[in-house]
């Protein structure tokens, strides 16, 4: 008797599982792993992993919207080595649960080439190792934290690395803008944040300057009047926020409702046009750095053509760095199959770990030998008539290791 | 300083009180957690936004065209989503909620985007000094517009006829309506009420805190549902006061350095206050049937 | 073998297969929390994340056996959910189902700030030391316990006290030690579970359990037919598979799934597998056969 019972639960398992394995075999007959690039077709399959539901939508969104317009313009040229370029897209809905399987599934179902994404740095790492272990290149258009391209040569981002802007920019805001006392915002549910608060920690101890308060926030939160509270207790003379856009023009807002005139300063987790659309006047003045030239007016060549083709695709709309990005991706890496003439991406990996004083549109990309992105100039920019404008470019060198 | 962050607890506070007013009435009637009123909240304050570019930016149009949007999307909801289960095992209804809730974010992120939009210029936000205290003309209206609203709605509750229904079908249902007591139209009548109460609190966050998304939600109304608990779910006044507590300690909390800790400040608060006092602040003790 | 089977199944479905056997041991957990002894758990995502966390804490840093560690992931876990339990568990129905919720949030910013956990960041380079094989073991594992524990007296204990607790005491069952004891084993389950998801995907957020996972493992447990093992199952293995099928409606995915669960919930009350009693049917055939046989 119990005996039987124990045998149904199990039949029902493996049921299930055979169930599962069995919708396997049908599609395609390949088994997935490894040695599937050069699977012919007349397409060149990128993917795109990301979120385009949940709390990471906009983000992912963005990098999509770039790639489909990179994949466009390569196309209509011609394609890639004869080859159209067609992108795959995914969506883990925000969750880490569903992105590997996203991930396992564009490269054993779809046999994707090479994978651009995510935008975060977390499910970058989760993606890394089963793009290595299946030798496809993933090329992340997001993550900026440490330890991504360590997980193996297949790995590579085009990012702006906040390890080489950040102090020259501190070194700018401290000596020629006189921000000798900072208060530094963090979003502690950011791990961009929380990596950028810990280089600006010491870049600003470098220079000499103190912080006199610190607050932190959380992603989603709305209201931020107790840390702006805080803040004016303090008196500095500039605030330092790590955020994103979202969290960085409400916190402005609520900075100028408060009285103060203060300026803020951060990273290009706030590149947006979403900073104005929430702070208002209230951002008029802040500054965020980039590698991505967002200013329609003075950037350079490829840079201007970029917004311009994405304001008239998206009624008017300024580009953030997200879709920026997710255009250099696609872009490098088909830079990589020309050059390396073939879309093994065993082989094409190392023609794009080359890749040297690349003039994309996000801003001109160096791979160094560790195959970190390096991107000069960095521009700071700041928002002026709801719009940004250059403030001052900041030449940097590369990191010396 | 303090007087200043005791007016920034208030009006956080007067947000979450009026939330919590839709969550504690479901609650008092048909003992339902209604995991979808804070995407009520959210609907609303989306409406808004579309009827601050149709109603010439008057301010009380605005509130008064999405408050009757949501109540006629949560008194559709109950009919659809909730009704059907009112005899089921409580488990399904919860779930059932949780369902819809999901339905009306994903929907809001394909049809409006996933990134907060702000709130078109509506009211003046004069600001006011005094000493060294600062506040808006927002966070004087978001306190006068919520008092107003919870003393209309104990003022429904105390002296109408359908508040007397709602009254008794809280006390018990099964009697309630042996006693003639339509109680369908009482369930609508509270959802509906409690709908636009949210939404009034939607539009009075949207304008205030200038950003709407389809998940904004979530959080305050987890956090609303904890406001109405620590009052004594089902209770009026105790979801008021379990509002003002909550927004009184998240912002003291934040002030004293434990920002990184604010969602659990909330939480840690609700378990202690549950230890304690089972019932809530206000709430009746709780007997054991046999 | 481990070898073998890559070649045998597809890795996508390896890896989706996975996934449903982890999700079956937590589901089990919480089935016999909430569907065996009636304690409504709207926390347990977070046991999930303390075993989980526990576990690849003690295999990344200090390179212990993985199977040991799931262990040390479920002890971990059950002794958290011990010292909730006692204090909570005095609370009954939705009292008791927000304090855990709030017990989840509480375990969630916790880990968010910690150092060891790599806080906000995150916990990335765990070694991926979950397959098919020890996963479909311990899923084997708990189906057997979990029957073994339905039918003792332990489990005739917690039945008692679903049904009515306060007969169930008037019987001489100490409640409180019971339901602990129930609450802290479907913590086990959970912590065990969250190991074997770490160890799966190399990478741990705490932002990933929030109460909104909670709630993703109570709705596999009550979709599948609440108190039901075949049931819990059935639930998980439908609702981890269906956003997989259901790719390609892309981003309406999730207001189907919203849509989905709730007229599950009215038109199938009782779970996928609400009402079929396995034993019922099988003693019934067996019966016939007697039948027919004389």
């Amino acid at each position: 008797m119990k005996k039987f019972r124990v045998a149904i639960i199990l039949i029902s398992v493996l049921l299930v599982a055979a169930l599962a394995a069995g919708c396997g075999s049908k599609p395609s007959g390949q088994s997935g792993a490894g040695g599937n690039a050069a699977s012919g077709g007349d397409t060149i399959k990128i993917g795109f992993m990301g979120a385009l539901t949940g709390s990471e939508a906009s983000y992912g969104i963005e990098t999509l919207k770039g790639m489909n317009m990179a994949a466009g313009d390569l196309n209509k040229a011609g394609g890639v080595l004869g080859k159209k370029i067609e992108i795959v897209q995914s969506d883990h809905g925000s969750q880490l649960s569903q992105a590997a399987a996203v991930v396992q599934k564009m490269i054993s179902q779809n046999h994707v080439v090479a994978i651009v994404g995510d935008p975060t740095t977390g499910k970058t790492k989760l993606a890394a190792p089963i793009c290595q272990q299946n030798k496809v290149v993933m090329l992340s258009a997001g993550a900026v934290g440490p330890g991504v391209v360590e997980i193996g040569d297949y790995i590579f981002r085009d990012t702006l690395l906040d390890s080489v802007a950040a102090p020259a920019v501190t070194k700018y805001l401290v000596n020629d803008l006189g921000w000798k006392k900072v208060a530094l915002v963090t979003s502690t549910n950011n791990d961009y944040s929380v990596g950028l608060t810990k280089i600006f920690e010491k870049a600003l101890a470098d220079n000499k300057a103190t912080i006199v308060d610190r607050e932190s926030i959380q992603d989603g939160d709305k209201d931020f009047s107790a840390q702006v509270t805080k803040i004016k207790q303090s008196n500095p003379d500039g605030i330092i926020f790590t955020g994103y856009y979202t969290e960085g023009g409400l916190f402005m807002k609520e900075v100028r409702r408060q009285g103060m005139n203060l300026k803020m300063a951060g990273g290009d987790g706030m590149l947006s046009p979403v900073l104005w659309k929430l702070g208002g006047q209230a951002v008029e003045g802040s500054m965020v750095y980039t590698g991505f030239a967002a200013d329609p007016a003075n950037a350079a060549p490829q840079t201007k053509e970029f917004i311009k083709k994405y304001q008239a695709a998206n009624d008017n709309k300024l580009p953030d760095m997200f879709s920026a990005q997710g255009y250099d991706a696609v872009m490098l890496l088909a830079r990589a199959m020309k050059d390396a003439n073939s879309i093994d991406p065993s082989k094409f990996k190392d023609t794009l770990a080359q890749t040297k004083d690349y003039k994309g549109v996000s801003g001109n990309i160096t791979f160094l030998p560790n195959r970190e992105p390096v991107k000069s100039p960095v521009y700071l920019l700041e928002v002026k008539n709801q719009q940004f404008a250059i403030k001052k470019v900041i030449p940097t060198a590369a990191p010396t290791e | 300083m303090l007087i200043q962050q005791i007016i920034n607890g208030l009006t956080l506070g007067a947000t979450y009180a009026l939330i919590a007013l839709g969550y504690t009435m479901v609650y008092g009637i048909i003992q339902l957690i209604n995991f979808a009123h804070g995407d009520i909240f959210m609907i609303g304050a989306f409406i808004g936004v579309a009827a601050a570019s149709i109603f010439f930016h008057n301010f009380f149009l605005i509130l008064i065209a999405a408050m009757l949007a949501c109540t006629v999307l949560g008194v559709t909801i109950e009919r659809v989503a909730y009704r059907p289960l009112r005899r089921a095992n409580r488990l399904n209804a919860l779930i059932s909620t949780i369902g819809v809730s999901i339905f009306l974010e994903t929907f809001m992120t394909v049809f409006k985007g996933p990134q907060p939009i702000g709130f078109p210029h509506v009211l003046n936000n004069a600001t006011y000094r005094l000493g060294h205290t600062e506040f808006s003309s927002i966070q004087i209206i978001i306190l006068l517009v919520s008092i107003l609203l919870m003393v209309g709605l104990q003022g429904i509750v105390r002296y109408t006829k359908t508040g007397k229904a709602m009254r008794a079908a809280s006390e018990d249902y099964d009697t309630a309506s042996l006693m003639g007591i339509n109680i369908n139209r009482v369930i609508s009548f509270t959802f509906a009420i409690g709908s636009a109460l949210a939404a009034a609190g939607g539009v009075l966050v949207g304008i205030y805190f200038n950003s709407v998304d389809p998940y904004m939600g979530v959080m305050v109304g987890l956090k609303a549902f904890v406001a109405a608990v620590l009052g004594g779910i089902g209770n009026i006044p105790g979801a008021m006061l379990g509002g003002m507590i909550l927004g009184l300690a998240e912002v003291f909390g934040v002030a004293a350095g434990f920002s990184s800790y604010k969602d659990a400040i909330a939480f840690t608060l609700l378990i202690v206050i549950l230890l304690v006092r089972p019932t809530g602040l206000l709430g009746r003790p709780l007997q054991r049937k046999v | 073998m481990e070898n073998w089977l890559a070649g045998l199944i597809n890795p996508y479905y390896e890896q989706v297969l996975m996934m449903v056997g982890i999700y079956i041991i937590a589901a089990l957990g919480l089935n016999l929390i909430t569907g065996m002894c009636g304690q409504l758990s709207f926390g347990h995502a977070a046991f999930l994340s303390i075993g989980a966390y526990t576990a690849a804490i003690m295999t990344r840093n200090l390179h212990l056996p993985f199977i040991p560690c799931v262990f040390a992931g479920g002890l971990m876990a059950a002794l958290f959910g011990a010292l909730l339990g006692l204090p909570v568990l005095k609370l009954t129905g939705d009292y008791l189902g927000i304090a855990t919720l709030g017990f989840g949030e509480i375990v969630r910013v916790v880990f968010t700030n910690l150092k060891i956990t790599g806080g906000a960041i995150g916990l990335a380079a765990i070694p991926r030391d979950t397959n098919l094989i020890n996963v479909l073991v311990f899923v084997v594992l708990t189906v057997w316990a979990m029957s073994y524990l339905h039918n003792s007296r332990f489990g005739r204990a917690l039945a008692a006290i679903r049904e009515d607790e306060i007969a169930a005491e008037s019987m001489g069952i100490n409640a409180m030690f019971y339901k602990v004891q129930a609450f802290a084993l479907g913590c086990f389950f959970a912590g065990m579970s969250g190991a074997f998801y770490a160890h799966l995907l190399q990478y741990l957020n705490p932002s990933d359990f929030g109460f909104a996972r909670s709630f993703d493992i109570l709705n596999f447990v009550v979709l599948g037919g609440l108190g039901s093992i075949p049931g819990a199952i059935v639930g998980t293995a439908v609702l981890t598979l269906a956003p997989e099928f259901l790719r390609f409606v892309a981003q309406y995915r999730m207001m189907i799934y919203g849509a989905l669960l709730v007229l599950m919930m009215i038109f199938r009350p009782n779970g996928l597998l609400g009402g079929v009693d396995f034993r019922r049917l099988l003693r019934r055939r067996r019966q016939k056969a007697a039948v027919a046989g004389n």
